[in-house]
């Protein structure tokens, strides 16, 4: 299923590397694991990858599989959230066998007790986890401070590594620089048809959040330096926003985009809210990093949701949307909870929106399809 | 087959529902009316500190509960549905979100009277201040948010980090801030330091309670301990909570004493996991038909951390984050060995909840690890709390019996 080509974009030779790298990046990590380095999973974009970095270990996030979860359905009941449960079923069919180490912290409810899972059916060498305070109080950043001191203890003393604050500044230097080019990129959807789609920009992300972040900010400065004498740009369509929790494949993109859709912005943690804050690039890096993670772009699970909806306004605003569709994965509580607000956001900046929830198996999908396809329909009646 | 016969029942349960529920909604209108502050609240939220600033704590899961005993919360969820909320969130929470668009004269007790101020912790579940951030923005009101770390290592209160019980007390000192900001007065020390005595007392009674349930045969059932629990809940550190577990205690003890069993002829002794299918109490007198017993609740478990009026906000850190929806299920395997052992059952049974992560992950490892370290057989049952729409009552019974069966080959082989 991932091998499909998009329909109608050629692969130019700037972008397919970003694919590539997202097709192999269990391969891309058992090389690295060759080269000697370690290689450690997390599971929550709060989770400070600098940290890891810092302590020569290559962080991936832990995706899950496009496949029924066969494996861990003989754990989980029905009504969980399928994309955690998708990332347990890759860790016990073995797809993770790579990894040193597994960094969980207390996001969601679904995730923090299917941590309980990964404790006692998954052999992994390492396990921890980061308590994430849910709403940002002066009090709440001291303490996620010290969970930050914790967690760089605890690789410390595993990996027999001293985390320096040079490492660290390199790690936050070499994160900055790629959450700006990412900017850029995503810049390149104000353009008017975009220049690059969404498909395409979700899996240039994607790429990124499961590889060497040196690797893909060459890639990236590559692309952008190429990108604008494009001769397959992306045909447009009517100009998308997308929300939801996580979206790490591109099959639901690719179906938006082939009936008349062009998702030109997203509000998700594997996408916006994943890269656009930067760290302070001065004073203590320790304290800089915990400061970032906890005060980012809200997701769902934290309290201050104005500030998380304020950012999907911006975004509409920013990148010119037409229209909306959130995707909210079935059994997911803060999102389920926060649909109908969002939806009236959107609807008082005169935005159509489409509410869906999805499986991560993408089961039910013809039936997605038709009701994307009548939505884009709608939304081009209406222009 | 042994039918509960109505004079088994206890005394001090009869007529609950109209005696201390029923009034209890009473005095809440009333309090709102007379212009004092009401709260609707969360559970695992300290409602001690509220008690202590005199402002009326509401429950809405309470409620819901009381609507699915009153066979309304499915409607009530239909019209939180048709507002644009997932069927597969909470139903308590769709309830009480439903309750909101219906007329007071509709609702069960006139519904809850609004809220001057809201409260929900982090300690149970997301779901909490999601669904209150709701019902702040409707009608207006602050939600304050205890916001606490997740005990991963299942510590109980004697074994909790410490920096995890001083983020707690930092918080409470918010709360504190905030409460004296919106009320006007100053928190009296000694009021609190009274009402954490209360509801230490409160928990105390309650464990004695439990203690007796542990007789052969067993004196109370699940269905009078989810009705009883209702002030360990909700006003635990009032004096009415103290004097209803004084007079249940004593009835309770007394039955022991006379070993005169709930039921006449009791057969299979059983854990109970999560909660209770509200809409359908009778489930436990079903239970009861089949020589069943239900002699303790996890849930009758999680409420009754002691307390020190000496410290009282560290000793509130100390009874709720050990609450086990708050831990990692190490705690709650825990828990469950310990019931089977000290009550002597033959059995768990384990409800998962539609609407619930919390209640429906871990329930298997639960099933793995209790199988391994006791050999005690437990049947997992996919259930809701106040939504029987994804309720097969067929279907669950029929596995209760087939599990009953496995319980009775066991103890004849044994």
């Amino acid at each position: 299923m991932e091998t499909t080509p998009v329909e109608g974009v050629s692969a130019m030779s700037v972008l397919s590397p970003f694919r590539d790298l997202l097709l192999t990046r269990h391969d891309v990590a058992k090389g690295w694991k060759g080269k000697g380095k370690r290689v450690i999973g997390w599971s929550c974009s709060y989770t400070p990858e600098e940290l890891i970095h810092a302590a020569d270990a290559l962080p991936v996030m832990v995706f899950g599989n496009p496949e029924i979860t066969k494996l861990a359905d003989v754990h989980l009941p029905v009504n969980i959230c399928s994309f955690p449960r998708s990332c347990f079923d890759s860790a016990l069919k073995g797809d993770y066998n790579y990894l040193d180490g597994f960094v969980a912290s207390s996001s969601c409810d679904n995730r923090d007790k299917i941590f309980d899972m990964w404790r006692y059916h998954v052999k992994i060498p390492y396990l921890h986890f980061i308590n994430i305070p849910h709403m940002i109080t002066e009090r709440a950043n001291n303490f996620f401070y010290e969970e930050i001191l914790r967690f760089k203890a605890s690789l410390e003393k595993t990996f027999g590594r001293i985390v320096s604050d040079a490492a660290l500044k390199k790690a936050i230097q070499v994160y900055n620089e790629n959450r700006l080019l990412l900017k850029e990129v995503y810049d390149l959807r104000r353009k008017k048809p975009p220049l690059i789609s969404g498909v395409e920009a979700l899996e240039i992300v994607l790429s990124g959040i499961v590889t060497s972040k040196e690797e893909h900010n060459k890639l990236l400065n590559h692309l952008l330096a190429e990108v604008s004498d494009r001769a397959d740009p992306p045909e447009g369509g009517v100009r998308l926003l997308v929300s939801g929790s996580v979206m790490d494949n591109s099959e639901l993109l690719k179906i938006v985009e082939t009936v008349g859709g062009s998702v030109v912005v997203d509000d998700w943690c594997t996408g916006s809210r994943y890269f656009w804050d930067l760290v302070d690039s001065y004073g203590d890096p320790l304290r800089a990093i915990a400061k970032r993670y906890l005060n980012k772009i809200p997701s769902s699970f934290m309290f201050q949701s104005e500030e998380r909806f304020g950012h999907t306004v911006k975004m509409a605003k920013r990148f010119d949307v037409e229209a909306a569709i959130i995707f909210v994965l079935k059994f997911c509580d803060t999102h389920m909870f926060d649909a109908p607000q969002l939806m009236e956001e959107m609807k008082a900046m005169g935005l159509p929106v489409l509410y869906l929830e999805w499986e991560h198996s993408l089961s039910g999908l013809a039936q997605m399809k038709t009701r994307i396809e009548a939505f884009i329909e709608m939304v081009k009646g209406v222009e | 087959m042994a039918e509960t016969k109505p004079e088994r029942r206890l005394q001090t349960l009869r007529g609950f529902y109209k005696k201390y529920v029923k009034k209890f909604y009473e005095d809440a209108h009333k309090t709102k009316a007379e212009g004092k502050p009401v709260a609707w609240v969360a559970s695992t939220f300290p409602v001690e500190m509220l008690l202590a600033m005199d402002i009326f704590p509401v429950w809405p899961e309470n409620y819901a509960s009381l609507c699915a005993a009153r066979q309304v919360s499915v409607k009530l969820c239909e019209v939180a549905e048709s507002k644009g909320f997932s069927k597969d969130i909470c139903s308590y929470a769709r309830c009480v979100i439903g309750s909101l668009f219906q007329k007071e004269a509709d609702l069960p007790e006139r519904g809850m009277p609004k809220p001057d101020f809201l409260f929900a912790s982090t300690c149970a579940c997301d779901t909490h201040f999601k669904w209150f951030q709701f019902v702040s923005r409707h009608f207006k009101v602050p939600l304050f948010l205890l916001d606490v770390p997740y005990n991963i290592s299942g510590a109980d209160s004697e074994h909790l980090e410490k920096a995890h019980i001083e983020f707690y007390v930092s918080r409470l000192e918010e709360l504190i801030e905030f409460l004296e900001k919106q009320i006007g007065t100053k928190l009296d020390k000694n009021r609190l330091r009274e009402i954490t005595d209360i509801s230490d007392r409160t928990s105390k009674l309650w464990m004695e309670i439990q203690d007796y349930r542990k007789t052969i045969p067993t004196p109370m059932d699940a269905r009078d301990a989810f009705s009883a629990v209702f002030f360990m809940l909700s006003i635990p550190g009032t004096q009415m909570a103290v004097d209803f577990y004084e007079k249940l205690r004593d009835e309770v003890r007394e039955r022991a004493e006379n070993k005169f069993g709930i039921i006449e002829n009791e057969k299979y002794r059983l854990i109970w996991d999560n909660l209770p299918l509200w809409f359908d109490l009778k489930f436990f007198e079903y239970l009861n038909s089949l020589d069943a017993v239900v002699v303790a609740e996890t849930f009758s478990h999680v409420w009754m951390g002691r307390l020190d009026p000496s410290k009282p906000l560290e000793s509130l850190a100390k009874k709720y984050l050990p609450n086990f929806a708050n831990c990692s299920v190490d705690r709650k395997i825990d828990l469950i060995e310990s019931l089977l052992r000290d009550f002597r059952a033959d059995g768990a049974i384990l409800p998962t909840n539609w609407g619930c992560r919390m209640m429906s992950i871990g329930e298997t490892i639960v099933k793995e690890k209790i199988d391994k370290s006791l050999g005690v057989p437990s049947l997992i049952i996919d259930v809701d709390s106040s939504d029987w729409r994804s309720y097969n009552e067929t279907q669950v019974k029929k596995n209760i019996e087939i599990f009953l069966q496995i319980l009775k080959e066991k103890k004849q082989e044994g």
